[in-house]
């Protein structure tokens, strides 16, 4: 009985609850949720309808009040639309301060325009969006929207913050599933929540209340890890009129393999007899795998069309081959149906490109943003980036490397981990020698080594104009003064992937002249560290998501007519955070010379709150013993 | 016999360049072969030849259309020039009218297997999209380009807006080997040629008269119950002025990282329309002064009407200046009341766009809703107060008299003589001061009467920014002070866009920014709100590591984080003008109290240091007394605009001052 009285209880509250929450005035707020907050959202609920396995309906209302110029972000009055899903009505509602309607906006005053990025050739996205100018702040805009879709692969996630500076009074979340097609669902980080839920067969029912904003803080982590999040899916579904079933990622791949990737991988003939030309001689498959790479990067180019299956579906291979060009699914399943006609296996492989972000191993869904291709050889699996016409082979750099990603066979999909560029292999090494003058200047020919992630953030200098690199080195060197170059050469080794600048500089002032003495800071090219903010009350855990390793050697030749008067105390700084050594000592025959040994290791790792204070400490002990200097005295 | 030979193969090299044969689909194996551009070695793509024909059309169905033609072939050297393979090219339609892009043919030529090879761009390389309500674009990417490709196509622009001809490009961000532009237009249309005024590149254009015959069959019908249809012939004669242009070897625009809007640099051919003289019909007049521009926007664009209308406002103003007797405290009460009634939506524009009376009632409009607003209300309060015409930064500086060369419009009130200037769209705006995207030259006030005069829209007073740090080191030579700083103008106006409504832990974070090791507190700020008033700001700060001691003395920077680290010109030389934010005056003084125990043993040396015939002027000023050691340091940049050519002098002013900020002080133990 008392089940009964409660599932009532609910159906009473869920039915009714919008008429309750109307007062929208922005002192009604909780001064809770004030802190941090540059917007709050009061209501927004979500009901999700699954009318059939392809079609879908979506009712949003969303309002929110704006506190500050700051929070006009989190409005969000907008939806998206193309061929396959359709906005069916929009309307805004504005209210002032005191949660007194001033406006209404129509569906037909939303604005319109085209998604198609300066970077795409082509893609149908739209969007209709409300642009309104807010007067005084605090406002309220109440967003209601009704979209359908055919497609119901992607069931949108509920997830009440998903901002910073956005705190919730409530947020609720409905999924309808009259039909009782078979769905999951997964609950994250709702421990902490006031949470109210109601889930059946056939849906799903969230309501929380009260969130506090998250104030954004350097290096911490990504915010969808620690919010609150209910992930949904359904286990039979359709992807812009294709129907699906599955339920877990094998199945999943599996139906990605079939539906999206088979039989696209066809070639002409002729390229595949000048292929086996090229491959003729090549020993193994690792370096026939490494010349198809190569012809790929050789013969296409990287070109954004979104076509096919709302944007899912790779061109077929002999297109690619006709066209020489492609969007990364295009220039993957290129590279496999190549690979392909050499008898080398590899498997396409989705991923989320840019930050850090895994696709979900628990949670199989459609996901990811990018694509690339693994290839399992003998001794090692090698992981080729498809869409760069420049990347090494072997080399994903900070775009995908250590994550979680979606293989995809013929048997299915599988969640494998990209190689992870450990602290020792992000390498920068340099080595240079420093002639100074009398007044404090200096000519040097420095030549400096990067590997790891280093070499992905570099070796895209040497295509740039000549004007452009001085620039960027005297940028980067803000500290050597009236940088002159006779000298910049690169040298790109694409096979061991090291990347060597070679220059010859000339500069003025590096040493400052105080009477008969020179002030020479020994640490000719900057210690790399973080600029943190002072934080005495930081909240969220400390990420480093790449660690670096910098050996740097400096040799100083003195003037004519200087002596060495004294030099920096030799530093060896090690701790959990990474370690510094840094040794100057005397050489030469006459004692003229100054040879400076610099290590400098930051670590890679996750640490507490609390210890933003000591690495804020470790990063000003960096700067502060690297900012050491030798005095030389004239005769 | 040696000079011979040179003669013959000079000759001989000369008809190769001249062989080269430019009709669509006669590409040479020569071209594709080629590695590099011959001159322009950086170059990641060359146009190898561009033509661009505009004329027009008489077609009995759809009436007169414009044509343009574009044939365009292009040389791709390496990775870098992939992007010269996709070509956008945009439309404009108005609701009722489009402009048609088609006949796009093209195709991609490369040596396979030391054959020449090409590949046809089809209809799945080629993709329309509607950008928005105006603008149509046609996207292609053209097939099969890999380095070394040699790429061309053609396409037709017909367009039924036949009164306004495209600007047509000379000059790319690549080298041009040849460029072929012919402009053909009937007597119809009187165009007046512009040249880029800030392009220094000025190609002699071929203009000549052509006369033309425009055949055509005329049908009439005659007769009352049998009808009879004759066809006649029917011609019209008339002329065409045809403008040609025909050059070789066209340098790229110089690509500068410090430039924004690069495209205004480039060389073009500009079209102005001045009449239109139809067979039967009288001449139309579309020429202009920039007087008969400023009053037709003033008669025709609503402008009058709009500074006229009062009485919406009327029981408001009386109430709020009731108290207020004085001019300049009616003038504050109004300018402050229109920025705090009405918010600008983000829109531009010299016309109101909803009418002053719908952005009084609803506090939101464009700029002409708003500063139309203030100008009605200003002369219904006794100004003398006017609308000034601006074109805004983003807009450039107008070539010629046209209603398109105004884009924006600001208030005026005369006083005596003087013109003091408004513009209520920006908050932080203080009377007599306009936001940056209207401080562009010139505008042009208009006056009730419909008569009009440029007025000067750069500011002519410096702003000041003043800065004193008072400071000394404790036991443990941690340097404890406090800063104080003033200031006013543009640089107030800057710092409230930037930090007001900024919460205060955040705005120390924003302090504490590239200061080094230190610690700010008691942060002090007033007047942040107060507009046209001089913003004063305290705190304290305790600095770290910024002293060394080595063998018993001590090395210092006494201007520590007040100083210019680093040359803000990093190029090596510069093509295009520099432009400073408007006049500035800012000044550091340091006052340091040498440590007990110790003596000065070396000292900067004080310095002057000229800009230009003073434009420019950096003082560094250093005295010792006893053991007060006081540091000034002055800058003073009196002009907005210097050219190309002041660039290395610019570059060795601040050059200077960051090696006078830089200098150290010694200090050792007495």
């Amino acid at each position: 009985m008392r089940k009964i009285l409660l599932a009532l209880f609910l159906f009473f509250q869920i039915g009714t609850s919008p008429i309750f929450s109307q007062d929208y005035a922005a002192f009604s707020i909780d001064p809770n949720l004030l802190s941090n907050a540059n917007a709050v959202l009061r209501n927004q609920s979500v009901e999700i309808s699954i009318l059939a396995l392809d079609k879908m309906r979506v009712k949003t209302k969303r309002v929110v009040t704006v506190l500050n110029e700051h929070g006009e972000q989190h409005v969000q009055a907008y939806d998206f639309y193309d061929e396959n899903s359709k906005i069916k009505s929009q309307e805004a509602i504005v209210y002032n301060s005191m949660g007194e309607e001033i406006e209404k906006i129509k569906e037909r005053e939303f604005d319109d325009r085209s998604l198609v990025g300066s970077n795409t050739l082509y893609s149908d996205n739209r969007l209709s969006y409300l642009n309104y100018t807010i007067k005084d702040y605090p406002i309220t805009i109440a967003y209601e929207s009704e979209v359908e879709t055919n497609s119901t692969i992607f069931i949108q996630p509920w997830k009440p913050l998903g901002n910073y500076n956005l705190s919730v009074e409530q947020s609720s979340y409905k999924l309808v599933n009259p039909k009782a097609i078979p769905f999951r669902f997964e609950e994250r980080n709702l421990e902490d929540l006031a949470l109210e839920k109601n889930n059946t067969t056939s849906g799903l029912y969230y309501k929380a209340e009260n969130i506090s904003a998250v104030e954004n803080e350097v290096l911490s982590p990504d915010l969808s890890t620690y919010t609150p999040q209910v992930l949904v899916a359904l286990n039979e579904f359709a992807l812009v009129g294709v129907e699906g079933k599955a339920a877990n990622w094998k199945e999943l791949g599996k139906w990605q393999y079939d539906f999206l990737l088979k039989e696209k991988t066809e070639l002409p003939q002729e390229t595949i007899l000048k292929l086996n030309e090229l491959t003729e001689n090549a020993k193994s498959d690792r370096e026939k795998a490494e010349i198809v790479y190569n012809y790929v990067q050789e013969n296409t180019r990287y070109i954004s069309v979104q076509l096919g299956i709302g944007g899912w579906e790779p061109m077929l291979a002999k297109d690619v081959d006709a066209l020489g060009y492609g969007d990364c699914k295009a220039l993957t399943n290129y590279t496999k149906a190549l690979l392909e006609s050499q008898n080398i296996p590899s498997y396409y492989t989705v991923v989320y490109g840019g930050d850090k972000t895994n696709i979900d191993p628990e949670f199989a869904s459609m996901q990811g943003n990018h694509v690339i291709l693994n290839l399992p050889l003998a001794e090692e699996d090698v992981w080729l980036e498809c869409a760069s016409q420049s990347n090494p082979f072997n080399y994903l750099g900070d775009f995908t490397d250590d994550r979680k990603v979606l293989k995809i066979t013929p048997e299915g999909g599988e969640i494998i981990s990209t190689p992870n560029y450990a602290t020792a292999l992000n390498l920068r090494e340099s080595n240079v020698e420093i002639q100074l003058d009398e007044s404090g200047g200096f000519s040097a020919r420095i030549t400096r080594k990067n590997s790891g992630i280093p070499y992905g953030n570099i070796y895209g200098i040497k295509n740039q104009k000549k004007d452009h690199q001085k620039i960027y080195y005297r940028e980067n060197w803000g500290h050597l003064k009236e940088l002159e170059f006779s000298k910049i050469a690169f040298e790109n080794n694409r096979d061991s992937i090291v990347f060597t600048e070679k220059l010859e500089v000339k500069g003025t002032k590096l040493a400052s002249k105080a009477g008969n003495r020179l002030l020479l800071p020994v640490n000719f090219l900057q210690a790399k560290t973080f600029s943190l903010p002072r934080n005495e009350s930081r909240k969220l855990p400390l990420v480093i998501e790449r660690g670096e390793t910098y050996k740097d050697y400096f040799q100083f030749k003195l003037p004519a007519g200087y002596k060495i008067e004294s030099i920096p105390e030799p530093v060896t700084i090690e701790n959990e955070f990474g370690k510094l050594i840094l040794k100057t000592s005397i050489a030469g025959i006459d004692e003229t010379e100054l040879k400076v040994e610099r290590l400098l290791v930051l670590n890679e790792g996750n640490w507490e709150n609390s210890a933003y204070i000591a690495y804020r400490e470790f990063m000003n002990q960096i700067k502060s013993y690297t900012n050491q200097k030798a005095v030389l005295v004239s005769n | 016999m040696k000079h011979f030979y040179f003669f013959i193969i000079s000759l001989f090299s000369v008809c190769l360049l001249q062989a080269q044969d430019y009709k669509f689909g006669k590409v040479s194996e020569e071209e594709v072969l080629e590695k590099e551009h011959p001159e322009f070695k950086e170059a990641n793509a060359a146009i190898l030849f561009r033509e661009h024909r505009v004329y027009y059309d008489i077609q009995r169905n759809s009436g007169l259309r414009l044509i343009t033609e574009v044939h365009e072939r292009i040389k791709i050297y390496n990775k870098e020039g992939f992007d010269w393979a996709t070509k956008t090219i945009s439309a404009y339609q108005n609701g009722t009218e489009t402009e048609d892009i088609g006949s796009i043919k093209g195709y991609t030529y490369n040596m396979v297997d030391g054959k020449l090879v090409d590949e046809k761009l089809r209809k799945n390389g080629i993709f329309k999209e509607e950008a928005s309500k105006y603008s149509l674009k046609t996207k292609f990417t053209m097939p099969a380009v890999s380095e070394g490709s040699v790429i061309e196509y053609t396409y037709t622009i017909r367009s039924p807006f036949v009164t306004s001809i495209d600007d047509v490009p000379l000059q790319f961000e690549i080298p041009v080997n040849r460029l072929e532009a012919q402009v053909k237009i009937p007597e119809f249309f009187g165009f007046r040629m512009h040249y880029n005024p800030k392009s220094p590149i000025v190609f002699p254009i071929d203009k000549k008269r052509e006369s033309f015959t425009y055949n055509y069959t005329q049908k009439t019908r005659s007769g009352q119950r049998i009808v009879k249809t004759d066809y006649s012939q029917e011609s019209i004669d008339y002329m065409l002025d045809v403008y040609g242009f025909k050059r070789d070897n066209i340098p790229p625009l110089k690509k500068e990282i410090y430039v924004d809007y690069l495209q205004n640099y480039a060389a073009y051919l500009r079209w102005e329309l001045q009449y239109t003289k139809f067979p039967d019909s009288p001449i139309e007049n579309y020429s202009r002064t920039w007087e008969g521009v400023a009053k037709s926007i003033y008669n025709d664009a609503g402008l009058k009407q709009e500074v006229n209308r009062t009485n919406f406002f009327d029981t408001d103003l009386d109430q709020l200046l009731a108290e207020t007797k004085d001019r300049p405290g009616k003038l504050a009460k109004i300018f402050t009341y229109v920025k705090n009634k009405t918010t600008w939506n983000d829109f531009i524009g010299f016309q109101a766009e909803n009418g002053i009376k719908t952005a009084y009632k609803y506090g939101k409009g464009n700029t002409g809703d708003i500063n139309l607003l203030l100008v009605s209300m200003l002369r219904y309060a006794g100004f003398d107060a006017n609308p000034v015409l601006v074109s805004t930064k983003a807009h450039g500086i107008p070539i010629y008299p046209t209603r398109n060369g105004f884009n924006y419009v600001v208030a005026a009130i005369e006083d005596q003589g003087e013109i003091i200037l408004m513009d209520a769209t920006d908050k932080n705006v203080a009377i007599g001061e306009l936001p940056e995207r209207a401080m562009n030259w010139q505008g042009r006030i208009i006056r009730e009467d419909g008569s009009s005069d440029w007025v000067n829209l750069m500011p002519t007073v410096k702003s000041q920014n003043t800065t004193m740090l008072n400071m000394q080191f404790d036991e443990e030579m941690v340097l404890k002070g406090k800063s104080v700083r003033n200031i006013n103008g543009l640089h107030a106006k800057k710092f409230r866009d930037n930090y007001v409504g900024l919460a205060n832990e955040d705005y120390v974070q924003v302090l504490e920014k590239n200061k080094g090791n230190i610690v700010i507190s008691d942060v002090a700020i007033s007047n942040e709100k107060a507009i046209g008033e001089n913003i004063k700001q305290s705190y304290n700060f305790e600095l770290r590591d910024a002293m060394e001691v080595i063998n018993e003395k001590i090395y210092f920077k006494p201007m520590v984080f007040a100083g210019l680290n680093e040359n803000p010109f990093k190029g090596e030389e510069r093509s295009y003008p520099i432009f400073f934010d408007f006049p500035s005056s800012d000044s550091k003084t340091i006052n340091l109290l040498i440590p007990e125990g110790y003596e000065v043993e070396s000292l900067p040396e004080s310095a002057i240091v000229n800009l230009k015939n003073g434009e420019g002027v950096f003082k560094f000023v250093v005295s010792l007394n006893g053991r007060f050691l006081r540091i000034e340091s002055s800058l003073d940049m009196n002009n907005m605009v210097y050219t190309s050519l002041d660039y290395e002098g610019l570059k060795n002013f601040y050059g200077e001052m960051v090696n006078k900020h830089s200098e150290a002080i010694v200090l050792s133990k007495s």
